[in-house]
């Protein structure tokens, strides 16, 4: 009879701390999600245990993806070659037309003085060696963390585009959340010189592969295909940074506001390595160089005047 | 090594596996989720108390060391580790066909609880797209590899319980 009494008890008591704890994990989503709450040493902790294991077997992972590749790769070559040569005959005209526009942009320059200010960033490479496997958030781990000098907040990139930022940095690896992630929004414009039209890119909970450009105004020039870089407003993205292109366009709910739906610049599907931005600046402007002359038909840069016959004068 | 040592490397390692080499075979960023098969396995072999126990420790790793919103995991999987545990006592540790089936079930279970915080924290989606999009590419690969992650639990159970016996 006491036993059965003693395990009623226990069972009770079981029962109250399981309610307990469902009631303060429940309080504890909420608070975290307002970002009242954090659990950055625990959280730290586990990725310094996980990310020595992770990085062994995304290095497994990198050789048999190697391995199934240069398969792949072999059995395509000859229709590869094919296309590969198709397509270096389009880029030569295209080369061409490149020089062109480039020779075009310069004399523009120097006409309206136009500084150009190229960005410069200071890089630091990683490599994916973890992901989530779930699409409510979208969420990757990097094997650099503030040993390498990554903090938090700061851009991560690929040489097609943007990725997303560094939401926590631990010693050895860092989290990173893309711009897939419902949580993120980066501060856009329209690349095209005609709209310049600026927006916020957001993850989509409906589709994740690809981001949503909202708070377009209705009449505002966006077009399918428009190119979209990063703002530089909010101080966390630099200016200028490829976060994809405008895939289609839709009413926002309200019906004063459209969407552009986004096919991000990055394959996200296929991220290995990305770069860290620790630093950006504006890169001071190259000296002016004289370009090279061909040896005896100099001239002087000054006056315009040929050297040989400046040095004839001289002589006489 | 102890009981919780083997325990603890099944689930470092199944965690592992997870988020470093099944990402390789992922259909729009989804993969298999090996911590809620761990948990449900776990929680018909063991009952409810250790089921629950399971699905806390599987969550709070997921939550700790992905970055997603904190607490959701570990709030779901020990709930679901919970409900699994209750029908230890009335299936057979060698019958295999309930509780690999069983996953598919919880695995829609945990999607409808998520979306349904993610709904609370003020986020809108369109559910039917949504579940086209997320639960079925998911529930194909649970059930692909539901049978894999219950044998290596039951094998574990198995060793852990003779030691026990021992």
């Amino acid at each position: 009879m006491s036993n059965r009494v003693r395990r009623d008890k226990e069972d009770g008591r079981k029962g109250w701390a399981m309610v307990f704890v469902v009631v303060s994990l429940f309080c504890i989503i909420f608070f975290a999600a307002r970002g009242r709450f954090q659990a950055p040493v625990s959280s730290q902790a586990v990725s310094l245990v996980l990310s020595p294991f992770q990085q062994a077997t995304d290095w497994v992972a990198n050789e048999i993806r190697y391995v199934t590749s240069v398969v792949w790769e072999v059995s395509t070559l000859y229709e590869q070659n094919k296309m590969l040569r198709n397509e270096v005959e389009q880029l030569r005209g295209i080369n061409l037309q490149a020089n062109e526009a480039l020779a075009e942009n310069e004399r523009l320059r120097t006409m309206i003085g136009y500084q150009h200010s190229a960005r410069q960033f200071d890089l630091v490479a990683a490599r994916v060696i973890g992901r989530e496997s779930e699409t409510w958030s979208s969420m990757i781990v990097i094997d650099r963390g503030t040993l390498n000098g990554i903090q938090n907040d700061m851009p991560v990139v690929t040489p097609q585009g943007l990725v997303g930022r560094v939401v926590e940095a631990g010693p050895n690896s860092s989290k990173v959340q893309l711009i897939l992630d419902p949580r993120s929004s980066v501060g856009t414009i329209v690349q095209r010189a005609e709209s310049r039209v600026t927006g916020i890119v957001q993850g989509d909970m409906d589709n994740p592969t690809m981001p949503q450009m909202v708070n377009i105004p209705k009449n505002a020039d966006v077009v399918e295909g428009d190119v979209i870089v990063t703002s530089g407003f909010g101080g966390i993205y630099p200016k200028g940074i490829i976060v994809g292109l405008v895939s289609s366009l839709k009413n926002d709910d309200g019906g004063l506001l459209k969407i552009g739906v986004l096919e991000s610049a990055v394959d996200f599907q296929k991220l290995e390595d990305v770069m860290v931005i620790t630093a950006s600046r504006e890169a001071p402007p190259e000296p002016i160089k004289p370009p090279v002359q061909t040896p005896g038909t100099e001239t002087d840069p000054v006056t315009g005047e040929r050297i040989a016959d400046q040095k004839a004068e001289g002589q006489k | 090594m102890s009981n919780f040592g083997k325990l603890a490397a099944l689930v470092v390692a199944l965690y592992v596996l997870q988020t470093s080499f099944f990402p390789l075979i992922a259909y729009h960023g989804i993969s298999p989720n090996f911590m809620l098969l761990l948990t449900t396995s776990f929680a018909f072999l063991q009952g409810m108390e250790k089921g629950t126990l399971m699905g806390f420790a599987t969550g709070l790793l997921t939550d700790l060391a992905t970055g997603t919103f904190f607490g959701v995991h570990a709030f779901t999987y020990m709930l679901l580790g919970n409900l699994c545990g209750r029908f230890a006592n009335r299936v057979y540790k060698e019958q295999f066909f309930l509780p690999v089936f069983a996953s598919l079930g919880i695995t829609a279970l945990n999607y409808f609880i998520l979306a349904l915080l993610m709904v609370l924290l003020g986020y809108r989606f369109n559910p039917i797209s949504n579940v086209q999009v997320m639960l079925l590419p998911m529930l194909i690969y649970q059930l692909a590899f539901a049978y894999p992650v219950h044998f290596l639990t039951y094998q574990l159970d198995k060793k852990l319980s003779t030691k026990e016996t021992n």
